[in-house]
């Protein structure tokens, strides 16, 4: 059974969302604020972690960074509105996807199954895959740059594995939205433009000017060898 | 509701008063040149009459020395011997055209047949014959002439010398003429002031037209600069207190809805988490609680939108709807659009593409096209039997041929939209003569203005035809890049700052992208 921490300052909504969970299968544990989910963190390890933005006291972005640091434990933000710069600084904090307020159970249960799901080895695709000094382990699930290991997110992984597969090839943001976050054609491409930009300050030699993941505008990204 | 009273009040009154008079640009320029006019006439007169004055006394002042000189000649010729007399008067003739008239013993001898006694006025030859010296202006035969008459007693003879004129009138012509021009410039000068004038007394106002059409226009914090003009300042300071009035109110609108709705998140999120619980056990409830439960989800799902679409209405009100523009394919997106709506799910929907359109690539904002294509759709299916037929075409060509915009088309089943109703259906909460099928409509009322918003956000149109076969056709014209095709940097590459939406280009907020200002348009 997957665990999964809630983070959220509304006792109502903790609660009625706890039970929704708990419905769909998975363990819940709830916290009022930023400070008790760090504190739990130490104790506990989630499979997922739910963070309202607007918490009282260290607010969710501060509370995803200190996550960040010991954790690359997927984190989905819920936040207030979906136009504000809110989803970009909370993707930016560290977060893999984002709820706005109100959604429904079934949209919330979706977004974990999506970002708890096993990374689909293609059948033809190699165990392992190098660029520059960077190499993909596939099966061990770990990134290396010059003979040491980044520490990638679930998602990130994710993503830089179905570039590594389509080497060479553009794949747009709704390919990308659904392989990665399994998004129909019309999630929030900001969500692959933020990760696609923590990727390359992880595995790019200068991230402003990228060598191997490349932007192709009014396309989408590849990644080349 | 009462400020459009005011304004009611207001403009039927300034209408009238444009209709009987003339504009006040046209009185400025036509005070300017009557007032040139004026001046100009008083002061060539007084000049053609000093001038006049002036010529004729010197004139005629050197014509009566002459006289004088030539009497008092004739007088001494006279005096010693009886010569011939005609011999006498040719050689007195000194100046041009002056002809001398001499009356002695009855006898009337002149140096020209063109002057006799009979061109000297009778009032002249009395005055001489009485004994008097004197002098005459008058007119003969077209010419005006100048006749002076010296009684010379002591020979018993009366001297006359006449002068002609001629060359001072023309001279006085060639300056009336002059001066007449002179007027004439003057004239077109002050009117040419009368437009400089014009234009600079009317540029404050033409300054606070440019704002009030800005603000009109949505972009509420235009102001007036008065710069230091006294007079102006009152004005600016009035129109720009205004402003911040209406700003203010306006703002403190936008942001109650605002606030409203992001206060019913909390609660409806925590509805919708609990509603979803009673859900997952609802084999557990009575059938009496089923229904109550599917009435109370199906509202719940009804409510969410309305408060969605309030948000989304109270963005473009507060001016901060920003589009996040995505290249795509606009076959693809109309699919996918069609594919994620309830209502169009259906086998007999036609979707007919322009093969014209499959080339392009239109910049968009896939989330807001597929609420627009949704809310028609929903519209549809609510009032008038469902979508019958879906159409893609490229819009308008350019002049070089290429396709600049793409039309989306959705053709309904129902009875049509009269002609004045078509502008009106885009407004908010207006259901129009389609109240009465109120049972059929549980939509929020917000979906057809949101279409309308989403279209302007574009920069596009929006209108409302006949369809081929009855019904309604609703037509979406959106251009293929809203921001222009100069636009090279839309999508910042690599580090843009935190909290800087990559999808949006910073430089360009694209609230009002289009050079067309109207969203909806009658057709």
């Amino acid at each position: 059974m997957h665990h999964v921490l809630i983070v959220e300052d509304d006792e109502r909504i903790r609660t009625s969302m706890r039970l929704a969970l708990e419905d769909e299968g998975y363990a819940v544990t709830d916290v009022e604020s930023g400070e008790d989910a760090v504190a739990e963190l130490e104790s506990t390890l989630p499979d997922v972690v739910l963070i309202d933005l607007m918490l009282p006291g260290m607010d969710g972005f501060e509370t995803c960074r200190r996550l960040r640091r010991t954790s690359t434990v997927p984190v989905i933000m819920v936040t207030a509105r979906s136009d504000t710069h809110d989803v970009v600084a909370g993707l930016e904090a560290g977060a893999d996807d984002y709820v706005t307020k109100p959604f429904v159970a079934k949209e919330l249960a979706a977004r974990i199954r999506a970002l708890l799901r096993r990374v689909r080895p293609e059948d033809e695709s190699p165990s392992s895959f190098t660029f520059g000094d960077v190499t993909i382990e596939r099966d061990a699930g770990v990134v290396t740059r010059g003979g040491g290991e980044v520490h990638c997110t679930r998602t990130e992984f994710r993503l830089l594995c179905e570039l590594a597969d389509n080497a060479g090839r553009v794949l747009s943001r709704e390919h990308l939205l659904e392989r990665v976050w399994g998004y129909d054609y019309f999630g929030d491409g900001r969500l692959v433009d933020v990760h696609v930009r923590r990727l390359r300050t992880k595995v790019e030699p200068d991230p402003a000017s990228p060598r191997f993941i490349l932007t192709v505008r009014g396309m989408g990204y590849k990644l080349v060898v | 509701m009462r400020r459009d009273g005011a304004r009611r009040d207001v403009r039927p009154r300034q209408g009238r008063r444009l209709r009987n008079h003339l504009g006040l640009r046209a009185r400025v320029i036509t005070a300017f040149a009557v007032g040139a006019l004026a001046l100009s006439c008083v002061m060539a007169g007084i000049t053609y009459f000093a001038a006049r004055q002036s010529i004729l006394a010197e004139r005629q002042a050197t014509a009566q020395r002459q006289a004088f000189v030539n009497a008092s000649l004739v007088e001494q010729s006279l005096r010693s011997s009886r010569t011939d007399l005609a011999q006498l008067l040719e050689s007195v003739d000194t100046l041009p055209g002056s002809q001398s008239v001499l009356h002695t013993d009855g006898q009337w001898y002149a140096t020209s047949i063109s002057v006799s006694q009979r061109t000297l006025p009778r009032a002249l030859r009395a005055e001489a014959s009485a004994g008097n010296a004197a002098t005459q202006r008058f007119v003969a035969s077209g010419t005006p002439r100048f006749a002076v008459a010296v009684p010379l007693p002591s020979v018993h003879a009366d001297y006359f010398e006449v002068f002609s004129l001629s060359e001072v009138a023309s001279t006085l012509r060639t300056l009336a003429a002059v001066l007449g021009a002179a007027a004439l410039v003057t004239v077109v000068g002050g009117a040419l002031l009368g437009v400089w004038a014009s234009r600079r007394t009317l540029r404050p106002l033409v300054g606070v037209t440019d704002a009030a059409v800005a603000i009109a226009e949505g972009s509420l914090g235009t102001r007036v600069d008065a710069g230091d003009d006294a007079d102006l300042q009152t004005l600016a300071a009035a129109f720009n207190r205004m402003a911040a009035n209406l700003q203010q109110r306006i703002e403190r609108e936008a942001r109650f809805t605002s606030d409203v709705s992001h206060e019913l998140r909390s609660p409806l999120t925590t509805l919708s988490a609990s509603v979803a619980v009673l859900q997952a056990h609802r084999d557990e409830l009575e059938p009496r609680a089923q229904r109550a439960l599917s009435l109370l989800d199906d509202d719940l799902a009804r409510f969410r939108h309305m408060v969605d679409d309030l948000l989304e209405i109270s963005r473009f009100d507060a001016g901060s709807a920003e589009l996040a523009l995505d290249d795509v394919d606009p076959v693809e997106l109309v699919r996918h659009a069609l594919a994620s709506s309830p209502a169009a799910n259906r086998d007999d929907l036609r979707v007919d593409v322009d093969l014209r359109v499959a080339a392009v690539r239109l910049r968009v904002d896939k989330r807001r096209f597929e609420r627009i294509l949704a809310n028609l759709v929903d519209n549809a299916a609510r009032y008038a039997g469902g979508v019958t037929r879906v159409l893609v075409r490229p819009g308008r060509p350019t002049d070089d041929g290429r396709v600049s915009s793409v039309r989306v088309v959705v053709e309904d089943n129902g009875p049509g939209i009269p002609p004045t109703e078509r502008d009106r259906l885009f407004e908010r909460f207006y259901r129009g003569d389609l109240a009465g099928r109120r049972a059929a409509g549980d939509g929020t009322g917000l979906g057809l203005s949101l279409v309308a918003e989403h279209v302007r956000l574009h920069g596009g149109s929006v209108w409302i035809e006949d369809a081929p076969g009855g019904g309604a056709r609703f037509v979406v014209e959106l251009p293929v890049d809203p921001v222009g095709a100069d636009d090279g940097a839309a999508r910042p590459e690599g580090g843009g700052g935190p909290g800087e939406p990559p999808l949006a280009d910073p430089a360009r907020p694209a609230r009002h992208p289009s050079p067309r200002p109207a969203g909806t348009r009658a057709s």
